[in-house]
C-alpha cells in the first residue's frame, strides 16, 4: 500500500516542483498600459523586420532622424534637430540633436546610422529596397553579394566593394549627408520608418558571428538590446510578456506619459478578447473579425473601434501568356481580365462575409489616405459590358473558356469570398471556376511562383506615399505576382520618382494607377478595416489607417 | 533487471534516430518555405541571406550537421519562424509549463479515476456504478475544447472563482488541468473498474476475506494493488502525452506551453522547431515507458522482468 501511495505522492511533489520551475520570475505588477499586439513578435532587429507587430514595437524602442507625429503619423523631426535639402532636392544634410542618447546613456552619433544603413546593404532584409533611393546603394548591395559569393567559392583575391561609393556620409559625429538618386519627397517618411533607424554597434559587437557579418539575434533580447527611442526593452519572455520601460535618457522624456508598457501574448482571438474583458489589457490591437462582427451587430458597445485600414483586399490575375501547367492563359488577354473585374458585385462580399462595414473598392490604393492624391475611377460593376468584352475575346457566354481555379489560403474568410466570386462569374459570365484552398505557406509559394490563374491577394502600405502601393506592380518588382508588364506604367512611376513637384508627382502616380486598373491585372474588392478595442479611459491611441501608434502619449486615466 | 534496463537504454538513441529521420524526411517534403511574410515576396538576396544564416547550404548539409549539433552540444539550432529565438529557448520556455500542467492533470486523473473505478466495481450494477460509468462515457466523448469552454463559462464567467486564462500562478493551472484530466480520468476509471471486477473474483481475494480481514484492507491492499497494473501501464504514455502539452487547451486558456508549437511549427514550416518538439515528445514517451516497466517490479513483486520462462 505504501508503495502504491508513493505514486500520487511523487506526482504531487513533481507538480509542486514544476509549478515553481515554470512560474514567472518577473515583476507581477500591472503595467501603466498593457496591450495585445497582432500576432507573435518575430524579430526585433530592424534589419530583418517586416511584420506589423514588430514594426509597432520598433516605434516605441527606436527613433529615426525623423519620427512620426503621434496624432497624424506625418514625419516630424525626431533624432535630428534640423534637416536641410538642397535645391535639386537630392542632397539631404541631417543634424543629430546633441541631447539624443541611447538608453545606456551613450550619445547617438552619425556612425550609428551609417552602421545600420550599411548593414541593410550587406545583409539584405525585406526592406533593403527602401535604401535603393540612395545613390550607389543598389550597386553596392549587388556588388557585395557578388563579393560574398566569390569568397564562398574560395576566391579571396576579389576586393570588397567600397562603401564610400554609397551616397551616405558622416561629415562629423553629428552630421550626415545623404545623396539620393532622385528627389524623393517622402524621404522624411522613410527616415521615420524602421529600416532607417540607427543601431548601437558597441552593444551588438559581442554577438557578431564567425562570418564577421551577421549578428546572433540574441542581441535583441534584454538586457542586451540598446535602443534610442522613448522606451527600452526591459523584459521579453517567449510567448508570455514583453515589457518596455521609459528610457532614462530619451531627449523628449518629459512627454512620455506611461512609464511601463506591457505587451501580453494571446494567440487565440477569443482568449485575447477575454483577457481584455478581464481588464488585464487596455488595448486590443486586432479583435477577431467574427467577434467584431457579432459586437457590431449588437451595436451596444462603445469600446469597439472599426475604421478603414491602409490595405486593400483584391484578386490577382496571372498575366503570363502560359499557365504553370503549360496551357494557354486566357487571362493574358486584357479584355478577359476587364470582363472578370466588371462582373463582380462587391456589395454581397462585404455585407455577408466581411460584415465589418468594409468600404467596397474599385481602386488599388485605398481612397482618401494620401493627401492630394486623386484616385482614378476604376472599372465599374457592369455585367452587360463584361459579357460583351468576354464575347469579343472569343468566349461568348463563357463558351470555350478553359477550366481555371481560384487560389486562396484557407485561413480567415478567404474561402467564403472565393465562393461568392465564383458564383458571380458563373451567373454573370457563364465561366466555371474551381476553388483551390491551400495552407498559407503553400499559398505564398504558389503565388510568388505564378502557380495560379486567379489568386486572392492583399497589400498594406508601409509609408505615407502612393509609391508604397504603386511600386508593387512595376515590371521588375519581386512583389508583382501577376507578372503584369506595362512599359507605360513603369515609365509613369519612374517619371514620378524624378518629379520634384509634389502635385505633378501625385498626378503621374494617379495616371499610373489608372492604367493598372483599366488593364486589370488585379481586381480590387474592398478596403481592409482595423478593429481596435479600448475603453474611453485610454487616451492617445489615434485611429490611423496604418494601425500604428506612438507610445509616448498613450496613458490610462484612473 | 539491470540487463533489461541497460538494453532499453541502448535502444533509446536508435529509436530516436529513426524518429529523427522520418520527421526530417516529412519536414523536407512539405511544400512552402519557413521564411518571410506571406504577402510579400522575399527578394532573392534576402532569401539567400536567411538561408546562409540559418541552414548552412542545403538539406544534405542540414541532415548531416544537425544531428551532430544536437548530440554534441544539445543544441537544436535557431528557430526559423521566431528569428530572435533558438529552438532551445522555445523548449526551455514552454516545456516547464507543459510539464507542470501535464503532471497536475495526471495527478487529478489518477486520484479521481481510481476512486471512481473502485467505487463502481464495489457497487457493481448499482446506482454508483451507473453514475461513474456515465461520467466516464461523457469524459471520453467530450473533446477538450468543449470541456474547456464549459469550465470557463461556469467557473470563470459565472462564478468568478478562477481566471479564464493566463499563466504564472497556481490558480491559473486549475481549470486547464481539469480540462486536460477529464479524458485520462475517464479512461483510468474504466480500466480500474474492469480490472477491479476481475480481481475481486480471484481466489486470493476470497481467501483474504475468509481470513476475516477488514473490507478496507481487502479492497485496497490486496485487490486494488493487483487491479492497478493495467492503469499503471496506461500511465506511461498518458503522462508523456499530457506533459508535452495540448494545442487546444493551451489555445483556449492562453497558456505558453509546448502543444502550440507542434501545430504552429508545422504551419510556419519551422523545420528546426518541428524536429525539436517531435524529438522531445519521442524522448518523453520512451523514457516514461521505461520508467513504467521498472515501476512494475516495484509495485508487483510477482513480476521479474528478466526472468525466462522455465
Amino acid at each position: 500500500m505504501i508503495r502504491l501511495l508513493s505514486i500520487p505522492v511523487i506526482l504531487a511533489g513533481l507538480v509542486a516542483a514544476a509549478v515553481f520551475w515554470s512560474g514567472d520570475a518577473g515583476d507581477r505588477q500591472r503595467a501603466d498600459f498593457a496591450f495585445i499586439n497582432r500576432g507573435d513578435n518575430k524579430c526585433l532587429d530592424p534589419n530583418g523586420m517586416s511584420w506589423m507587430q514588430d514594426i509597432r514595437l520598433a516605434y516605441g524602442l527606436w527613433e529615426g532622424l525623423y519620427t512620426a507625429d503621434p496624432a497624424t503619423f506625418k514625419p516630424i523631426l525626431g533624432c535630428a534637430d534640423h534637416a536641410q535639402v538642397d535645391s535639386t532636392q537630392t542632397v539631404w544634410t541631417l543634424h543629430i540633436r546633441p541631447d539624443a542618447r541611447w538608453c545606456n546613456g551613450d550619445s547617438v552619433t552619425s556612425r550609428d546610422f551609417l552602421f545600420a544603413w550599411r548593414r541593410f546593404l550587406e545583409t539584405p532584409g525585406e526592406y533593403t529596397y527602401l535604401h535603393f533611393y540612395v545613390q550607389g546603394a543598389k550597386k553596392y548591395s549587388s556588388d557585395f553579394a557578388d563579393y560574398l559569393a566569390a569568397r564562398k567559392k574560395g576566391d579571396t583575391t576579389r576586393p570588397a566593394p567600397d562603401f564610400a561609393s554609397v551616397g551616405e556620409k558622416a561629415v562629423d559625429d553629428q552630421t550626415l549627408v545623404v545623396t539620393l538618386t532622385d528627389p524623393v519627397p517622402f524621404f522624411p517618411a522613410l527616415l521615420a520608418f524602421p529600416p532607417y533607424f540607427p543601431m548601437h554597434e558597441p552593444s551588438m559587437h559581442h554577438f557578431l558571428e564567425k562570418d564577421g557579418l551577421h549578428y546572433n539575434q540574441k542581441f535583441t533580447r534584454p538586457p542586451f538590446l540598446v535602443t534610442n527611442g522613448p522606451y527600452r526593452l526591459a523584459e521579453w519572455t517567449f510567448k508570455r510578456r514583453l515589457r518596455m520601460v521609459a528610457s532614462d535618457f530619451y531627449w523628449n522624456r518629459a512627454n512620455v506619459k506611461s512609464r511601463v508598457i506591457d505587451q501580453i501574448y494571446a494567440d487565440d482571438g477569443t482568449a485575447a478578447f477575454r483577457t481584455y474583458e478581464r481588464g488585464d489589457v487596455d488595448w486590443l490591437a486586432d479583435l477577431d473579425s467574427d467577434l467584431a462582427a457579432q459586437i457590431l451587430a449588437h451595436g451596444k458597445r462603445t469600446d469597439l473601434h472599426v475604421f478603414p485600414a491602409f490595405g486593400t483586399y483584391f484578386y490577382s490575375l496571372n498575366c503570363l501568356p502560359t499557365l504553370s501547367d503549360g496551357r494557354h492563359n486566357p487571362l493574358s488577354d486584357v479584355r478577359v481580365r476587364r470582363a472578370l473585374s466588371m462582373a463582380i458585385d462587391r456589395e454581397p462580399i462585404v455585407k455577408n462575409v466581411g460584415r465589418l462595414g468594409q468600404p467596397v473598392s474599385f481602386t488599388y490604393l485605398p481612397p482618401h489616405v494620401f493627401e492630394g492624391y486623386v484616385s482614378p475611377p476604376g472599372l465599374p460593376y457592369d455585367v452587360t459590358q463584361a459579357r460583351k468584352l468576354l464575347a469579343e475575346a472569343g468566349y461568348p457566354n463563357g463558351q470555350g473558356f478553359p477550366h481555371l481555379s481560384i487560389l486562396y489560403n484557407t485561413e480567415s474568410l478567404h474561402g467564403d469570398v472565393a465562393q461568392i466570386v465564383r458564383r458571380q462569374w458563373l451567373d454573370n459570365l457563364g465561366i466555371q471556376m474551381d476553388l483551390q484552398g491551400v495552407e498559407v505557406k503553400v499559398f505564398g509559394e504558389m503565388q510568388h511562383t505564378q502557380q495560379f490563374s486567379v489568386s486572392r491577394a492583399s497589400w498594406y502600405g508601409d509609408y505615407n506615399d502612393p509609391s508604397t502601393f504603386t511600386d508593387k506592380y512595376k515590371s521588375d518588382s519581386d512583389d508583382n505576382e501577376a507578372k503584369w508588364n506595362s512599359p507605360e506604367y513603369d515609365r509613369l512611376c519612374a517619371e514620378a520618382q524624378k518629379e520634384p513637384d509634389q502635385h505633378r508627382r501625385l498626378a503621374l502616380l494617379s495616371q499610373a494607377e489608372n492604367i493598372l486598373l483599366s488593364e486589370a491585372p488585379i481586381i480590387p474588392l474592398y478596403t481592409y478595416v482595423n478593429t481596435y478595442m479600448f475603453r474611453d479611459q485610454v487616451q492617445g491611441i489615434p485611429l490611423l489607417a496604418n494601425a500604428m501608434i506612438m507610445f509616448q502619449p498613450v496613458h490610462v486615466i484612473h | 533487471m539491470t540487463r533489461f534496463i541497460a538494453w532499453r537504454i541502448v535502444q533509446l538513441p536508435l529509436i530516436l534516430a529513426v524518429v529523427y529521420l522520418i520527421t526530417f524526411a516529412l519536414v523536407w517534403l512539405a511544400p512552402g518555405s519557413p521564411y518571410g511574410n506571406n504577402d510579400r515576396a522575399l527578394s532573392e538576396a534576402a532569401k539567400n541571406d536567411l538561408k546562409a544564416r540559418f541552414h548552412g547550404e542545403n538539406w544534405e548539409a542540414f541532415l548531416a550537421y544537425y544531428p551532430w549539433r544536437i548530440v554534441a552540444h544539445g543544441d537544436f539550432g535557431p528557430s526559423l519562424s521566431y528569428e530572435g529565438w533558438s529552438v532551445n529557448d522555445v523548449l526551455s520556455s514552454a516545456l516547464p509549463v507543459s510539464i507542470s500542467l501535464g503532471l497536475f492533470s495526471i495527478l487529478i486523473a489518477l486520484l479521481c479515476g481510481c476512486a471512481a473505478g473502485v467505487t463502481a466495481a464495489l457497487h457493481r450494477g448499482g446506482i454508483l456504478d451507473l453514475l461513474s460509468l456515465s461520467a466516464a462515457l461523457i469524459g471520453i466523448s467530450l473533446p477538450p475544447f468543449v470541456v474547456a469552454g464549459m469550465l470557463i463559462v461556469i467557473f470563470s464567467d459565472g462564478l468568478h472563482w478562477l481566471p479564464s486564462g493566463g499563466w504564472g500562478q497556481f490558480r491559473h493551472m486549475i481549470l486547464p488541468a481539469v480540462a486536460l484530466a477529464l479524458m485520462p480520468m475517464a479512461y483510468i476509471a474504466r480500466l480500474t473498474r474492469v480490472s477491479m471486477l476481475d480481481t475481486l473474483g480471484h481466489d486470493f481475494v476470497r481467501t483474504a476475506r475468509a481470513k476475516g480481514l477488514p473490507k478496507r484492507t481487502v479492497v485496497w491492499k490486496h485487490a486494488f494493488r493487483t487491479a492497478f497494473l493495467p492503469v499503471f501501464t496506461y500511465l506511461g504514455p498518458a503522462t508523456a502525452y499530457a506533459m508535452t502539452g495540448s494545442f487546444v487547451v493551451e489555445t483556449v486558456f492562453n497558456i505558453p506551453g509546448l502543444g502550440q508549437h507542434f501545430v504552429n511549427g508545422v504551419k510556419n514550416r519551422d523545420q528546426t522547431l518541428i524536429l525539436g518538439t517531435v524529438l522531445v515528445y519521442a524522448a518523453f514517451l520512451l523514457v516514461l515507458n521505461l520508467l513504467v516497466d521498472i515501476g512494475y517490479a516495484l509495485i508487483d513483486p510477482r513480476i521479474e522482468i528478466t526472468a525466462r520462462p522455465e
